[in-house]
Order: structure tokens, then C-alpha cells, then sequence
């Protein structure tokens, strides 16, 4: 090949290319449109029962969790989450024009909140869930806007630059991820669904961001589904640590064997008779659900009940087999249950009624994920607090008393007794763990709105 | 609620959660039972459930309505617990004692459901601890008294 | 409105209209203390007692108010206020064998409390009154047996009265004065009324018993709290109750110094079940509840907006940023002034001229008291204003005093009840943040009614004070033959006493070096000091103080010392204590005691790879050699065998001597296995036995005790036997596994 046909060729290639990055540019560069733009904003007084009506949307969205941090004032940011390419810290969002978000039209806002786009088309990380957010509807979006704007106080305080380096910490590539992985438009209701379902779907798909935690993800780290019609939407999925299980209808993993009633109890208190919130769930339950109405937990029951479970995925149905942790002794890690499990879980696994949860068909205890059984045998729990009153018995931290090898023993046996069938826990799935992981507070954490 | 506690029938009015342990301890004014952490790490609050160990501070009161609570208070009305009392004071266990409650409790339930257990059975049921160290007093006392049962029973 | 308290001080000046609504009855229902006064003895505070105390104080004098310490009911119970605390180490026994000797009473027939506080209880020989530093028989052996003594006198002069015989003619036997003549005897119950109102004899003039006839003293004597404690009838602070009493719960400030700001949520705490009241406290949160249980569960739903402590703040502040990893790490590289505790020779030139040196650095980690028995206090006005109080404490006088300061009383209108304590290990010393009374007498002034404070074990944690910690460089020089002739040790570290005490100028504490200085080693130069370090952590005496790190340090590094001299470190101490033979005698023994001093590392008859190590400390009066056997077992070091010989010179009780071995071993491996205390972003890490294990039964190893009673001045016997465990294990796991430990605890290393 000569120069001038290298050349030739390369000008040919080149000019679809140049198009192409046009294009791009254009699209990464774009301001997504707000459909509250030209709705005015500045200046108008805000209805004290809109406020309140955000203040709700705001315990639904569980915006706290991660804009505030335990000591800190709220909605003052500060969080700092961890991310493969480096820690980010969430954002100031009070109404404070310097650091927070006082400046912010409605349309600014929407766009933040539904788009993941900032002033500036500053793109947000979707560890921000606007994917899911961006179900909201209109009239909760007003009432949020008001709540930020009325009911939060200004907090001056700078938001912490992310520790992303160059390049990864170049943003106009999330639009090409939002191209291709959310869905835009706010939920639209399912005719062929009563109110009670279409309200549901609407939480667990938008501001409760259920699918943020409980659905699994793709290579993009993309939620594989938004909503019902993907069989993988709320499945199960493993974050942070712990494994978030399936929120359908599959036996083992999902809440097959919970009625709606007690989705409602589980998301009101904490605890049912078949499980304690615990790892992640703590904070969503602490900050979010327990605020819920509870013509809301039903409707989010009613929506989870009805999504079917995938028996070849869930395995065979767990049925409870009566057995005493103390006639298995000579099982490895039978020993340790007896000594540091049973005065709580039973040596029958079965708990103690709502109080301490059951092992026995416990869903970290069927699932083929075994990062929360590890993680909360290690680490124990965070307080969970109830109706401002924190529980009255918590699990403890077993890392500085059992070894890698007893915690996978005893796991295994917990996996392999009345009627658990699951394999066995590595040695080295613990010791993996061991690292990343740091023990719960033991100090009840609550988080302010106001 | 009602509770059958060392076989006497209380009238308690106590939440559901409450902790066994402060039933007995504060409705009930029996103190032998012993308050150390709360989160079943010590075992100083060991009692007896239908005969089985049970550690009361993570016990939900609710859980034993219907069951025969057993008590420090009442160790020395049960045969063997009485044995083990009288070991205790044979072998001098007790140091500070604040424990001891806990551990006299854990040996009577170990023995009563097995009166010759081996060295590796009485470490998986003597597991509670002692800040003073008594731990080899207590381990030859329960060795003593499972040789003592083991002649009783002309084995 | 929550009530804002200051200091105890404010609420008792506040002009109060609340009644003041206290029980009429006057002891606790179910303790011995509120048993009947049959015989003499009149209740403390009496005038009988009084006036004996006012004559008290000289030392001569000391323990000789026989009607302050003794009381004999007419069934011969013989009850002795003991001017010592019972926490598990046997004083009370011991007490009742050193007057039972002396008075001729059989000590199972006494009944042991503790004394109230009060000058003529101020027995020990530095005149001071405490329970602690392993000082309790050491330091009042002879005054206690010269209290025995005179009572004895007094009622055989009460019987010579009654016998109508002259006293030269009556002996004793236990219990009861004898006639042998006439063959008449009276038994002490019935004396005893008499006798304590004659005056009490010149001290000079009793004879004490011949040691060679003791019957009691030196004998293993059972416990006499050995069926309570084995019963549950025992009763501990935390099981106390007074008539009309309400239950108290804390919450305190996550970090020391923090200061209440506001409640966010006080109406909802209010609201809850069985709630009385809600209390802000300094640095802390109160509910006062009918259950403790509701007061625990109340406080807890408090949320606090807690305040940074102001520059003005009175106590040591605990920043937001403290970690003690890193604060290890800047004492391990601390310069400034160090002061010398202890030169001998030129350490300089020796180590300039030695063609062989070493040198290591040395480290250790906080340590919590973990007494199982959380704090709690038990605080009671009286109509007239006065106060009664029932704590755990080591010296009642010491918290009477503290208690005066702080709330205005004077302090002859408080009284001071000390029940057993529930784990002593040195948590009951007076510490200023770390002891619920000043909290219990403020809500029970507050709330007009007896008020019982428990601290649940996340608030003990919490305000806990620490065994200090310490970054020792270590030098030596060696001869030519291998031997040492230099030791350099600097340590940089906070001692307990200047911690509590506040540093006292140039001085050295004591406390901050003892177990690196007073080593008896043959070293010709050497040089022990420390450059003062202050660190944002409360501090505290934990049992053996600064030997429970020191030795750890000193004993680990003569390991080195032998190893690089190519010496063995049984040989080497030896020839270093040539010249020492009660050391000698002491060390060679427990070379015999386990079956012939071997390092290894050999194979043990079940297959195990093991190693022993050696080491020795003198603490407290009392010298102690421990030789450790460990092998690593799936990854972790097991101890099998803890061999101690020691010596502290002559002894009251061989079982109570035993089990404090034991116990002191327990402590001892605990602490060199798998305790820390850590503190991440100035919180600390645990607040349970979860996150903080102390040594659980299935790691405690088999104890073989020797007791030298070489007749040397007597030592002490609670706290020696711990310091030389932790470097004993060290020597040998570092000899097992060819790695050095140079730190504890030995859960941070790794083991394959």
C-alpha cells in the first residue's frame, strides 16, 4: 500500500468518523428536556401541604440515605461511596445557592432527578438512581422541588470532588449508558391493573428504586430490567457486599412464602416471623419504608406478589425439616451454631418470632449468593430502628472471635440443616470478604430530613 | 403474661420483647441471674428452659409463657443442681462470682442431659466466660461430677 | 422540658419544692447488712465508734478501734468489717484467717463486710485506705493480727470478769474462753456485749501467736463467699434495691468532651412506656424509668444533637480523627525530653565501643477491664438531706471524699456502701468520667426518689478507662562472649497515675516504667526512660499496671539479647541472677516444676510441633518465673501449659494463692492472645465482648503453680502473677515460629 492510497483511504474513513464524533458530541453534550421547564417557579409561594406531599416523596425516594451522613446536617451530602474506579461522595442537595441546590429551577431539578443531568450538563453517576426516578410523576416531582426548596434549610458546605481519575472521570460517556439503558417518560399507569397494583408499581419502580439493590445487573452495571415485563426485574442481585434476594414470587429466594400482610409488617417494623431487615435493607427500612402509609406498603405488596417467580432459577421448593442443631455435632461447624448461634436462632433454626429471624428458610441461607450470610456473621447488624425506638436485640460481630475457616464451616452447616440445601461456604469466599468489609455500629443511626 | 418460673405460676406486664432476664431480674426482684452484656456473648444470664440453657438477656419473654422456667434461685431444690453447688464449693470455683450463676446453670443443664460427658462435650457446653479465670476450676469440677454420676450409675 | 444538670452541685443548691420521698426503712431489704445488730458492735457512725475514731490516725494505732472492725453475735458469728474490698481475690477470706488467728475464732464463722469509710479503718502500712496494689494482706498482716489479738484481751478480760477469775488463769480455744481449772467455759457470743465496752488494751501489750502454731494462716481455708457466689445469693451493686427506687439509663457522648446540645425527639422518649423522666447530664443523656429495662430502651431513642467540646472543656477531649493504629505509630517515632527512671553505668559509650548491637522497638495496644459486671450505682437522700450511696469502688474513703467535692455535702452526711464487686482488675479506682454515681445522685436528686443507675455494657465501653499503651526502643550491647553488658530502653507512653492525676512536673510516674526499671538483672549499663507522650485516651490501672506491658516489653527483648548472643534465655537469665539466689531458687524451680527446662522446638506425644518460652517479672513485692508451652493450631497460637514458681515470701492462703494464679494467668494470655481495645475516627471499634473478646475458656491453658514461701517480706498476690505470662508466650511462639513478636495482642499476626 502506497502513501496516497493510505491517505485516500484514511480521508474515506475518517469523514463518517468525524460525523460520528459530531454526533456524538452533540448528543453526550445535550440537555435533555424537562417537561416542568417553562413551568414557573421563582418567586411563587409554595403550599405548606406541598411541602408536606414532598417531604413524603422524599421518604419514598429514601433521598437520605446517601445526601446525608450520620453527624452531618441534612441533605448536606457527604456520603462516600465506593465505585470500582474510585470513591464519590454524594452531593449537597439543600437549598443553599453556593454549595447546594438553591439556585435550581424546577426544570434544573427535574432534569437532575429524572435525567441524571445537572446545570451544566454535568452528568450525574447513576449511583444516583434516576433510572428509576425518572418514573416519577409530575405532580410528585413538583412536591419534591418544594420540599427541597421550603422545607429543607441551607447548609453551606462543599461538595467533595470525586476521586475518580483521568480519564474515567469523564462524564459525557454516562449519556451514551443513558441512551441505551433507561427509559424516559414517568410511569404510565397499566390499564389492565387496579389502583392498588398501578400505585405499587409505581413506588417499587420509581422512588422506592427497589430494582437499584434487588435487581440484578449487566455488564454496564445497567439494572437488567426497569419494571415487570423483564423476568429479571427485582431477582435478586448482589451489591455492596450483601445480596439483595428476589422480590418475586420464587420460593426459596423471593417472597413466595410471605403473605401480603406480612410484606406490609416486614416493611412497617422490620421484622416479620421469616426475616429481620438487615445489611442494606437496614438503611432503606430506617430512612424510607417504615414511613410509608400503609395504604402504600399494601400497594407495594400487592405489585410484589405479582410478579411470578422462575421455579428453574429458584430451585427445588424448601420445605422445613425438624432437626436439633445439638444431635449434629459431629457436623463441622454444628459446634460453633450450638455455642454462638442457637441461644437466638434455635436449635431448631427457627427463631423466636419476630424477634430473632428463622435460619431455617431463611432466603441468605438458600441462595446460591453467599455474601450476606458471610457478611452479617462477620460484621452483625446495624441498629434497626423502628418507630424512632432502636431494636431491642441486634446481632453481634463474630470476626474477632471465629475464623474464616469456622465461619465457612458453620455457614455450610446453616445451608445444610432443616431442610436448607445450598452449597457449601468457602474459606476463602470469607476471607475475601473478611477485607472489605468493616464490623456495623452497634449505635442506633438516624438520619434527619429536618 | 403469665410465666411458671422455678414452679411458681407470676403475673408479669411486660412488653413482648422484653429480655427474660429483666423479667426475673427487676418484675421479679430474682437477682442471681446475672445482667454482663446483653447480646449473648457471656452467658452470666444463663437460665433454664424446659430444662434446656438458655441465655435470658436474648430471650423475648413471650418466647417461654407456657414453659418451666428455671433459676439460680431454685438450684439447690433440684438434685442434681445441688451436686453441682456442692462442687462448686468443693473445687472453690468462684472468684469474683458474677459469673458463676451462669456457669453452675450450664453445668446442671449439661449433665442433666448427659451425666458422662466427654472433655470435647464439656468444652462445647462450659462456653461462658469468666473475666477472673476460673475456667480450670470449673472444668474440674464438671469433671468431677461426671465421674461421680458415671459410679452413681455403677457404670 | 428535660432538666439540664450541670454537676450534682447545682441540683442541691437549686431550691427544690419537690418532696423529698425516701424510704422509712433504713437497710436494703435482703442484704446482710440490714441483719439486726444482736450483739455489740453498735451500728457505724455510733458515738462508741466515733470517739474511738477521733483517737485513731497515729500509726502505732492503726486497726487497734476493735469496735469498728468487729462484731460477735451471740450465735459466735463473729462479723468483720473488712477495711477492704472483696472482688474475687479473697481479702475477705483472708482477713477472716489473719483476726480468726490472733482472736482464736474459727474463720468459717465469720461474716465479712466491707467497712464504711472512716480513719480507723486505715490499716496499711503507707497509711493509705485501698484496695489495690496487691496490698491488702501484705500491707496490713500485722496490724490485722494485732486487731485478733486485741480482741481476744478484751474478752478474756470480760470472761476473767464473769468467771470471776483472775485473766492470767483463762485461755481460748476457737470461739470461746476457757478455764481449764475449773473446767468452765464461756463462749464469745456471750462475752462479747462486755467485752467491747472495756477500753482496748495498749496495743505493745498483746503477745501475737507463733507462726508455728498457726492453725488457720497458711491453710488452704475455704472461701466463706464460696456458697453465695456458687447460689446467686450473692449480692453485687447491680442487683441492690431500696424501697420507692427508679431505674436510670445513660446515653453518653460518642466522644469524650462532647457536650449535650439539644434533644430532637424528647417528647416521643417521654411518651414511652414506663418512662418517669428525661435528663441531660454532662457529656450524657438520662432516662429515669420505673424498669430499667424501659430506661435502657428510652435512652437509647434519644437522638442528641451532640455538641464539639468548647476550648474551655474541663476533660481530656477525644477528637473526631483519633485512631489508636496511628497514634502507635507516632509513639513508635516519638522525640522530645526523655527523662531517665532508671542509669546505671554509661549505656553511650558501651554501646558505642560493642562490636555487637541490637536494637528493636516495641509495642503493645489498650486493653478494657471487661469486668463482667457493668458499672452501676445506687444513690439515696434521706429526709434529712443526707445521702447514701451503694458503688463498686476500691476505697470508700477516696469516693466519699469526691462525692463532698462535688455536690457541697459535708461529708459526715454521706454514707458509703462498697458491695462485692463484680470483677475488680482495677475498674473501680477513682476515675473521674468513668463511674455512674455522679450521674445516680444527680437524677436521684432530681427526681426526689432513690434512683438505681446501670450503665449497659455499650455505655461501660464507652467510658471505660484504658490500660495505657507504650513504644519502647530497645538497645543493647553485647560482649564478646555473647553476654549483655549495655540495655537502653525508652519508652514513649502516658503513665496511669499522670494520666489520672495530671503529669507532675519533672517527675516520673512510677506507673508509666515499673517493669522495664527495677529489673534484677546483672546488666552492667543500663538505661530505663521515658519521654511523656500524652494521648486524647482515659487512662486506667489495669491488674499489674505498668508491669502488664513493661515486662512483656523487657522480657521479649532479653530473648533477642540471647538470641543474638547465641545464648539460651533460660542460661542467660540465670547467669544474670547469679549473684541474686532468691531469683535463682525461683527461676530453677520453674525450670523443675515443668519437668526440666526444654526450647525446642520439639514434637509433643499427640504430634504437635511446640516451643516454650521463659520469662520473669517481680512485681508488687512478689517475684515470679513462667515458662509457656504453645504450638499454632489452625493458624492461632494455643498455650498448653503455663508453668509459674513464685515467691512472695510467705503467704496466708495456698487455694486462694492458686486460684489468683490462675486468674492472673487468665488475664495474662487474654491480653497477649486476642484483647485490644481499638479506636477508629475517635469512637471505639467495640462496644461488646463481641468485637472484644477476652479469652474464652477453650483458649485458657493448664496452670501447674509453685509457691516459694522463702520467708523474705511478704508481696503481693493479686496482680504478680500476670506480668510474665504475655512475654513467656511471646518467647515461645517467636522461638516455634522464627518470627518476633514485638507487639500485642498476637490475633494481628499471621500463623501458618
Amino acid at each position: 500500500m502506497n502513501n496516497s492510497r493510505f491517505v485516500r483511504t484514511a480521508g474515506w474513513l475518517a469523514l463518517p468518523c468525524l460525523v460520528a464524533a459530531a454526533l456524538l458530541a452533540w448528543y453526550v453534550t445535550r440537555e435533555p428536556k424537562s417537561l416542568l421547564e417553562d413551568e414557573q417557579t421563582a418567586g411563587v409561594d409554595i403550599a405548606p401541604n406541598l411541602v408536606a406531599r414532598g417531604e413524603y416523596v422524599a421518604r419514598l425516594s429514601d433521598c437520605v440515605a446517601c445526601h446525608s451522613v450520620p453527624s452531618g446536617s441534612p441533605f448536606a451530602g457527604g456520603l462516600e461511596m465506593a465505585t470500582p474506579l474510585g470513591a464519590i461522595h454524594a452531593t449537597n442537595i439543600t437549598p443553599d445557592r453556593e454549595t447546594g441546590i438553591g439556585n435550581y429551577s424546577l426544570g434544573d431539578f427535574d432534569r437532575a432527578v429524572r435525567h441524571g443531568v445537572a446545570p451544566g450538563v454535568r452528568r450525574l453517576y447513576p449511583a444516583m438512581p434516576y433510572p428509576s426516578y425518572a418514573k416519577l410523576s409530575d405532580e410528585d416531582m413538583r412536591a419534591l422541588y418544594a420540599f427541597f426548596m421550603k422545607g429543607v434549610a441551607p447548609v453551606r458546605q462543599a461538595n467533595i470532588p470525586s476521586a475518580i481519575p483521568w480519564p474515567l472521570n469523564m462524564r459525557w460517556p454516562i449519556a451514551l449508558w443513558n441512551g441505551v439503558f433507561t427509559d424516559t417518560g414517568s410511569y404510565a399507569t397499566k390499564t389492565t391493573q387496579d389502583a392498588l397494583w398501578n400505585r405499587g408499581a409505581y413506588i417499587v419502580q420509581g422512588p422506592g428504586h427497589c430494582g437499584s439493590c434487588h435487581t440484578p445487573r449487566g455488564l454496564a452495571f445497567n439494572e437488567k430490567a426497569l419494571d415487570e415485563s423483564g423476568t429479571q426485574f427485582l431477582a435478586g442481585a448482589l451489591l455492596d457486599g450483601w445480596y439483595a434476594p428476589s422480590l418475586r414470587d420464587d420460593h426459596n429466594f423471593g417472597l413466595a412464602r410471605w403473605s401480603e400482610p406480612e410484606i406490609v409488617q416486614f416493611l412497617k417494623t422490620g421484622r416479620n416471623k421469616h426475616a429481620v431487615v438487615f445489611g442494606s435493607m437496614t438503611e432503606a427500612f430506617n430512612n424510607s419504608t417504615q414511613f410509608m402509609s400503609d395504604h402504600d406498603l399494601t400497594s407495594i405488596a400487592r405489585y410484589l406478589k405479582s410478579l411470578p417467580g422462575d421455579r428453574q432459577r429458584d430451585g427445588k421448593p424448601w420445605q422445613y425439616e425438624a432437626v436439633s442443631a445439638a444431635t449434629q455435632m459431629d457436623a463441622p461447624g454444628a459446634h460453633t451454631y450450638v455455642e454462638r448461634c442457637a441461644s437466638c436462632h434455635g436449635l431448631d433454626g427457627k427463631g423466636q418470632s419476630e424477634w430473632m429471624p428463622p435460619l431455617a428458610g431463611a432466603t441468605s441461607a438458600l441462595s446460591k449468593e453467599t455474601a450476606s450470610a458471610i457478611n452479617i456473621t462477620l460484621n452483625g447488624s446495624q441498629r434497626v430502628v423502628a418507630a424512632g425506638v432502636p431494636d431491642a436485640y441486634r446481632m453481634p460481630a463474630f470476626r474477632e472471635q471465629l475464623s474464616d475457616k469456622q465461619i465457612a464451616d458453620l455457614l455450610t452447616f446453616v445451608r445444610s440443616t432443616w431442610g436448607n440445601q445450598s452449597d457449601a461456604i468457602t474459606t476463602e469466599a470469607v476471607g475475601k470478604l473478611r477485607e472489605k468489609t468493616d464490623p456495623a455500629s452497634s449505635s442506633p443511626i438516624i438520619l434527619q430530613m429536618r | 403474661m403469665e410465666l411458671r418460673i422455678n414452679q411458681k405460676t407470676y403475673q408479669v406486664d411486660a412488653d413482648d420483647d422484653t429480655p427474660l432476664l429483666w423479667v426475673i431480674r427487676d418484675d421479679l426482684g430474682m437477682t442471681g441471674t446475672k445482667y454482663g452484656c446483653g447480646l449473648a456473648q457471656c452467658g452470666a444470664c444463663s437460665v433454664l428452659v424446659n430444662g434446656n440453657i438458655v441465655r435470658s438477656c436474648v430471650t423475648p419473654v413471650s418466647g417461654v409463657i407456657g414453659l418451666e422456667v428455671t433459676t439460680i434461685e431454685a438450684i439447690e431444690t433440684d438434685e442434681l443442681g445441688k451436686r453441682v453447688v456442692d462442687a462448686w464449693i468443693e473445687h472453690q470455683v468462684a472468684q469474683c462470682g458474677y459469673c458463676q450463676s451462669g456457669q453452675v446453670m450450664a453445668a446442671t443443664a449439661l449433665l442433666k442431659h448427659n451425666p458422662k460427658p466427654t472433655d470435647a462435650q464439656i468444652s462445647a457446653a462450659m462456653i461462658n466466660l469468666c473475666r477472673c479465670g476460673t475456667y480450670n476450676s470449673i472444668r474440674a469440677a464438671v469433671h468431677e461430677l461426671a465421674g461421680m454420676t458415671a459410679q452413681k450409675e455403677g457404670v | 422540658m428535660s432538666i439540664r444538670i450541670k454537676s450534682a452541685q447545682d441540683v442541691l443548691n437549686w431550691p427544690s419544692s419537690d418532696p423529698v420521698n425516701l424510704s422509712r426503712r433504713r437497710f436494703l431489704t435482703g442484704t446482710a447488712v440490714g441483719a439486726l445488730v444482736l450483739g455489740f458492735g453498735l451500728p457505724l457512725g455510733s458515738s462508741r465508734v466515733q470517739a474511738a475514731a477521733a483517737a485513731a490516725a497515729a500509726s502505732a494505732e492503726r486497726g487497734t478501734q476493735v469496735p469498728a472492725f468487729l462484731e460477735i453475735r451471740p450465735d459466735n458469728t463473729v462479723r468483720l468489717l473488712s477495711p477492704f474490698m472483696e472482688g474475687g481475690q479473697g481479702t475477705f477470706t483472708a482477713m477472716a484467717q489473719i483476726v480468726g488467728e490472733e482472736l482464736d475464732a474459727d474463720p468459717s464463722t465469720f461474716l465479712v463486710e466491707s467497712a464504711p469509710p472512716g480513719e480507723e479503718y486505715v490499716v496499711l502500712e503507707n497509711g493509705w485506705r485501698i484496695t489495690g496494689g496487691s496490698m491488702s494482706v501484705r500491707m496490713s498482716y500485722p496490724v490485722m493480727r494485732r486487731l485478733g489479738a486485741l480482741a481476744r484481751a478484751m474478752l478474756l478480760q470480760a470472761g476473767a470478769e464473769k468467771l470471776r477469775v483472775p485473766v492470767s488463769e483463762l485461755s481460748t480455744e476457737p470461739g470461746k474462753v476457757v478455764h481449764i481449772a475449773s473446767s468452765r467455759s464461756i463462749a464469745y457470743g456471750e462475752l462479747a456485749q462486755r467485752a467491747m465496752d472495756l477500753p482496748v488494751p495498749n496495743p505493745g501489750s498483746v503477745q501475737l501467736r507463733d507462726p508455728s502454731k498457726f492453725r488457720w494462716i497458711g491453710q488452704p481455708v475455704k472461701r466463706l463467699d464460696a456458697y453465695d457466689k456458687s447460689t446467686g445469693k450473692a449480692l453485687y451493686s447491680i442487683d441492690l434495691k431500696v424501697d420507692g427506687m427508679l431505674h436510670a439509663a445513660v446515653q453518653h457522648a460518642p466522644r469524650h468532651g462532647m457536650t449535650v446540645g439539644s434533644l430532637r425527639n424528647e417528647d416521643q422518649v417521654r411518651g414511652m412506656k414506663g418512662v418517669h423522666s428525661v435528663h441531660l447530664l454532662p457529656g450524657a443523656v438520662a432516662v429515669v424509668a420505673e424498669r430499667w429495662w424501659h430506661a435502657k430502651r428510652a435512652v437509647e431513642a434519644i437522638q442528641v444533637n451532640w455538641q464539639e467540646p468548647g476550648g474551655d472543656s474541663k476533660v481530656r477531649p477525644m477528637p473526631a480523627d483519633f485512631s489508636s493504629d496511628e497514634f502507635l505509630k507516632q509513639l513508635s517515632v516519638a522525640q522530645g525530653t526523655s527523662r531517665d527512671a532508671e542509669k546505671e553505668g554509661d549505656v553511650a559509650a558501651s554501646l558505642a565501643s560493642a562490636k555487637t548491637t541490637l536494637e528493636a522497638t516495641y509495642q503493645n495496644q489498650y486493653l478494657h477491664h471487661a469486668q463482667l459486671e457493668p458499672p452501676s450505682a445506687l444513690a439515696r437522700f434521706n429526709t434529712d438531706g443526707s445521702l447514701e450511696i451503694w458503688l463498686p469502688n476500691q476505697a470508700p474513703d477516696m469516693f466519699r471524699a469526691d462525692i463532698a467535692k462535688r455536690t457541697g455535702l459535708d461529708p459526715s452526711r454521706i454514707t458509703v456502701h462498697s458491695p462485692l464487686l463484680g470483677g475488680f482488675f482495677g475498674r473501680h479506682f477513682l476515675y473521674d468520667s468513668a463511674s455512674p454515681y455522679p450521674q445516680a445522685i444527680a437524677l436521684a436528686k432530681a427526681v426526689g426518689r432513690p434512683v438505681k443507675l446501670i450503665w449497659s455494657r455499650e455505655e461501660e465501653f464507652l467510658r471505660d478507662v484504658l490500660r495505657p499503651v507504650a513504644a519502647v526502643r530497645f538497645r543493647a550491647a553485647l560482649d564478646d562472649d555473647g553476654m549483655p553488658v549495655a540495655i537502653e530502653a525508652i519508652s514513649a507512653t502516658e503513665g496511669p497515675t499522670e494520666a489520672i492525676a495530671g503529669k507532675q512536673g519533672e517527675k516520673i510516674d512510677e506507673t508509666a516504667i515499673e517493669g522495664l526499671a527495677g529489673k534484677s538483672y546483672a546488666i552492667a549499663n543500663k538505661r530505663i526512660a521515658q519521654i511523656y507522650v500524652k494521648g486524647p485516651v482515659m487512662l486506667g490501672y489495669w491488674r499489674s499496671v505498668g508491669n502488664s506491658l513493661n515486662d512483656f516489653f523487657y522480657e521479649a527483648f532479653l530473648d533477642e539479647i540471647a538470641d543474638k548472643g547465641g545464648k539460651d534465655p533460660f542460661e542467660l537469665r540465670l547467669r544474670l541472677l547469679r549473684d541474686n539466689p532468691r531469683l535463682t531458687k525461683l527461676l530453677q524451680t520453674a525450670g523443675e516444676l515443668s519437668g526440666g527446662w526444654k526450647r525446642g522446638p520439639f514434637i509433643a506425644e499427640d504430634g504437635t510441633r511446640r516451643a516454650r518460652g521463659v520469662a520473669m517479672a517481680s512485681p508488687f513485692g512478689t517475684h515470679t518465673a513462667v515458662i509457656a508451652e504453645v504450638s499454632i493450631e489452625n493458624g492461632q497460637v494455643k498455650v498448653h501449659d503455663i508453668w509459674q514458681a513464685i515467691d512472695p515470701g510467705s503467704i496466708v492462703n495456698p487455694a486462694i494463692v492458686e486460684a489468683q494464679v490462675n486468674g492472673a494467668v487468665s488475664l495474662g494470655l487474654s491480653q497477649v492472645l486476642v484483647e485490644e481495645a481499638v479506636y477508629i475516627n475517635g469512637k471505639p471499634r467495640a462496644s461488646n465482648y463481641d468485637l472484644y473478646p477476652i479469652l474464652p475458656p477453650s483458649r485458657m491453658a493448664r496452670v501447674h503453680v509453685r509457691v516459694i514461701e522463702s520467708g523474705e517480706k511478704m508481696g503481693g498476690i493479686g496482680e504478680p502473677p500476670l506480668p510474665a505470662v504475655a512475654p513467656a508466650v511471646a518467647n515461645a511462639v517467636s522461638q516455634l515460629t522464627g518470627q518476633r513478636i514485638r507487639s500485642m495482642p498476637l490475633s494481628r499476626y499471621t500463623f501458618t
